[in-house]
């Protein structure tokens, strides 16, 4: 089997990688968005584990959530609700959306099975008293990391961590350099599968899939690489549907500037001697989240993937009552498009009304 | 034609009349302190606007243009032109009404009476994410500088830890300072002096709430709505504390009266959600009953449910910190669980009615923890139906009539029974 089809097989069957990491009776700790270091909770020596939703209806979170909050929100509670999330020893959650605020509050109040707990970030960025406020957060987890562990996290060891999981960035963004060729050596699905694998996998083991993969695919050619060039933007994606809809109708998704993918890889830790405060200003030195303020860092970042990924057009995919991405579409939109041309998108997380969006991202391509 | 279903609400008490004045006087006076040469800020509820009279600086509450044009039902053109502007009818009419009247090449008479343009907007991210960006748009549209106020969400119930009041309390001296910057001179000492009025503003609600609390009621929420304005603009302020003087007179002598706002009071209602502000009338509808909505959580909004003493007027900006972080709305659920179920009690209510407005990020996601805190607590039923407190586009009478008369019946039948 080659290497692409190895990632896609971890990522089809995540469950594997849960049974290989507990057979020593490590534990894992579940995560949602990109405020809460994996590298401290690696450090301890357990699994960061990203929390993804599935395309299943939502069955029992509907009682709890009304219908106006994000579906992908909602589609977390329900597996939380099906203990589908049991593998878990906690569930650790970061400052971002009202959704996830939320999700807070309902898995604390109603989700006995696995606790779960809140990292205060700041959502400003860029503000040393914020660096102080979110290093006293970043040490009160790092003390219940240790306490869920029983191991205790050294100055080292953190360090240890941040160079693995930087290994992963800097791999992971390697082969999605791969993508800015006229004919990019990977398909915008393929990376998804890729990049989503890697995040879920111990980066001990995807850091070697990775170097393998690239080597793989480094001369490589995608087949229906004449269509226009895609920026893909907005909330979580976290399966390829949409992807494989827009390289069917045509397009060449060529760089995605998503939670799973690129928001993940982006950039890599600054050197610092001390290695908390290595991880406060990666956090807080850069805006890649809608969430964050200021807002026209974001803007100067897809900017610069226009100019870099050479792009003809620009998709919003936001899930409906996603907040951070439907206010900053509007606010970005008239500008983008002066630019280049920018086609918004409210979908469900289910993707229910997939015809509708075919048609418009049908009519979107033919128009570039 | 079509017959009017809605109505203003029928307010019961002289000061609240005053206090609407008193609003309508305010943001009179802002076009023309801006003629006179006043630069003007764009700001909202939850912003602490002590810094804002310790600068004497005339300001635009992004809920109050709303309200107001709301009541005139004049809200639905507004946001009708944030939508084509590219807002989504899944974002807060509240910002997208704001929105739309921060663009609009022209206004309607009664808006531009109060329509100021920005010279300075400070935005924050307490309560929700709207308030953190919506601004963004009118800021940029205005070419208007922006200060984004960012504070902490309360993890710690009501022990707030030093370093969260300390990081607060910095991004209010960044207000502070970018104020200064922008034209407006702001007082220290009149700072700590608005602190001192808060606390005594804080301490009069207080009372005014414990009159509420009598059977029959002195004061329903159609007053209380009003009521709470003061507390949203006025702390800090001599006008505030004059204006709740009074009101706690004028209640205290329907306590002693024994004068309730309906004459056989038999079932005592708490609202949870946006009020029906085009619409207030509603409110009204279920005294046919014998009930009354005695509160409203959105009167606690930016205010109410506070200690007093938790004002330091040593420590302006730590005060106003720790008031806004252990505000219900800091968008965790332990403050505003506690607050409703200790409400409940405390006002005795039968029963609670949760509206949704669909485009709210904060409200909708407390329906179901409230429903089943309060009646864990104390058996008091919650019904939980759709309205949108501003986009009349979206209310519908008959289905919020029906809700609200199958909810009344069957507590009554249950009162019947015990
Ligand atoms: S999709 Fe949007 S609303 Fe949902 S969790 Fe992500 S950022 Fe929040
Ligand atoms: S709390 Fe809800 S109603 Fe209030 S501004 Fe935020 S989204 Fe709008």
């Amino acid at each position: 089997m080659g290497t692409l089809e190895t990632m896609k097989d971890i990522f089809n069957n995540p469950n594997k990688i849960i049974e290989e990491w507990k057979k020593d009776g490590k534990k894992v700790v579940g995560h949602r968005c990109m405020y809460v270091p994996e590298e401290i909770i690696h450090a301890a020596g357990m699994l960061p584990y990203p929390t993804f939703g599935t395309p299943e209806p939502i069955k029992k979170a509907d009682s709890y959530f009304q219908p106006c909050a994000c579906e992908f929100v909602r589609n977390l509670f329900d597996l939380a609700l099906d203990k589908k999330f049991g593998f878990l020893d906690s569930m650790v959650l970061c400052n971002t959306c009202d959704a996830v605020r939320h999700l807070y509050n309902m898995w604390d109040t109603y989700v006995d099975s696995v606790p779960c707990y809140m990292v205060n970030n700041p959502q400003k960025m860029y503000d040393e008293s914020g660096f102080k406020f979110y290093r006293m957060e970043l040490e009160k987890f790092k003390k219940l990391m240790e306490d869920l562990s029983g191991n205790k996290i050294t100055d080292e060891s953190l360090k240890k961590s941040i160079e693995l999981y930087d290994e992963t960035r800097r791999l992971l963004k390697e082969l999605n350099d791969l993508r800015k060729r006229d004919i990019p050596a990977i398909s915008g699905s393929e990376f998804l599968r890729t990049s989503m694998a890697s995040m879920l996998m111990p980066k001990e083991n995807a850091n070697p899939l990775l170097r393998k993969l690239i080597d793989e695919v480094k001369n490589r050619e995608i087949k229906n690489a004449d269509g226009p060039r895609i920026l893909l933007t907005g909330s979580i994606i976290d399966n390829p549907t949409l992807i494989e809809l827009v390289e069917d109708m045509g397009g060449v998704v060529v760089v995605d500037d998503l939670c799973t993918s690129a928001k993940y890889f982006w950039y890599t830790t600054k050197p610092n001697n001390d290695p908390m405060d290595a991880i406060v200003r990666f956090n807080l030195e850069r805006t890649l989240c809608a969430c964050a303020h200021p807002s026209e860092d974001r803007y100067d970042y897809l900017q610069g993937l226009i100019r870099e990924f050479n792009i003809d057009g620009i998709i919003y995919f936001n899930i409906k009552y996603c907040h951070p991405f439907v206010y900053e579409s509007a606010i970005f939109r008239k500008k983008l498009e002066e630019e280049v041309p920018t086609l918004t998108l409210e979908v469900d997380h289910s993707l229910s009304g997939l015809g509708q969006l075919k048609t418009r991202v049908q009519a979107f391509i033919e128009m570039l | 034609m079509a017959t009017k279903v809605t109505a203003p609400g029928k307010k019961s008490l002289q000061t609240t009349l005053e206090i609407g004045k008193a609003i309508r006087a305010y943001y009179g006076g802002i076009k023309e302190a801006q003629k006179a040469g006043k630069p003007v800020i764009w700001s909202y509820g939850l912003v602490p606007r002590e810094i804002f009279h310790a600068a004497d600086a005339p300001v635009i509450y992004l809920e109050h243009l709303p309200l107001m044009i709301g009541a005139k039902q004049l809200s639905g053109h507004y946001i009708q032109i944030a939508e084509e502007e590219g807002f989504s009818r899944d974002v807060c009419a509240f910002h997208r009404c704001f929105l739309g009247c921060a663009v609009a090449k022209e206004r309607d008479p009664y808006l531009e009476k109060f329509f100021a343009p920005p010279n300075l907007i400070i935005a924050s991210n307490l309560p929700c994410m709207s308030e953190s960006k919506s601004f963004l748009y009118a800021a940029d549209h205005h070419d208007c500088p922006y200060y984004f106020l960012d504070a902490p969400i309360n993890t710690w119930g009501k022990d707030i830890p030093e370093y969260a009041i300390e990081y607060f309390a910095g991004q209010l001296k960044g207000a502070i300072d970018s104020m200064e910057e922008h034209g407006f001179k702001v007082d220290m000492d009149k700072l700590k002096e608005s602190i001192n009025l808060t606390k005594k503003m804080m301490g009069l609600w207080n009372e005014i709430d414990n009159c509420r609390k009598t059977v029959p009621t002195p004061m329903s929420t159609v007053d209380g709505i009003t009521a709470a304005y003061p507390l949203i603009q006025l702390p800090g302020t001599e006008l505030g504390v004059t204006l709740f003087e009074r009101l706690l007179e004028e209640l205290k002598e329907r306590v002693e009266k024994k004068q309730g706002v309906i004459e056989d009071e038999k079932l005592r209602l708490m609202w949870f959600g946006v009020p029906p502000f085009y619409n207030m009338g509603l409110f009204n509808y279920v005294e046919k009953y014998g009930a009354v909505v005695v509160k409203s959580m959105v009167e606690y909004i930016a205010g109410g449910a506070f200690d007093p003493s938790v004002m330091d007027p040593e420590k302006p900006l730590e005060s106003l910190a720790y008031k806004a972080l252990v505000d219900i709305v800091n968008p965790t659920y332990t403050n505003m669980v506690d607050f409703i179920v200790k409400a409940v009690e405390d006002f005795k209510i039968d029963g609670l009615i949760g509206v949704v407005k669909r485009s709210c990020g904060l409200l909708p996601g407390y329906m179901r923890l409230a429903k089943d805190a309060v009646y864990n607590g104390s058996g008091v039923p919650m019904t939980i139906f759709d309205l949108d407190g501003l986009d009349i586009r979206e209310y519908d009478d008959v289905t919020s009539k029906a809700n609200l008369d199958s909810f009344v019946e069957s507590l009554l039948a249950n009162k019947r029974r015990q």
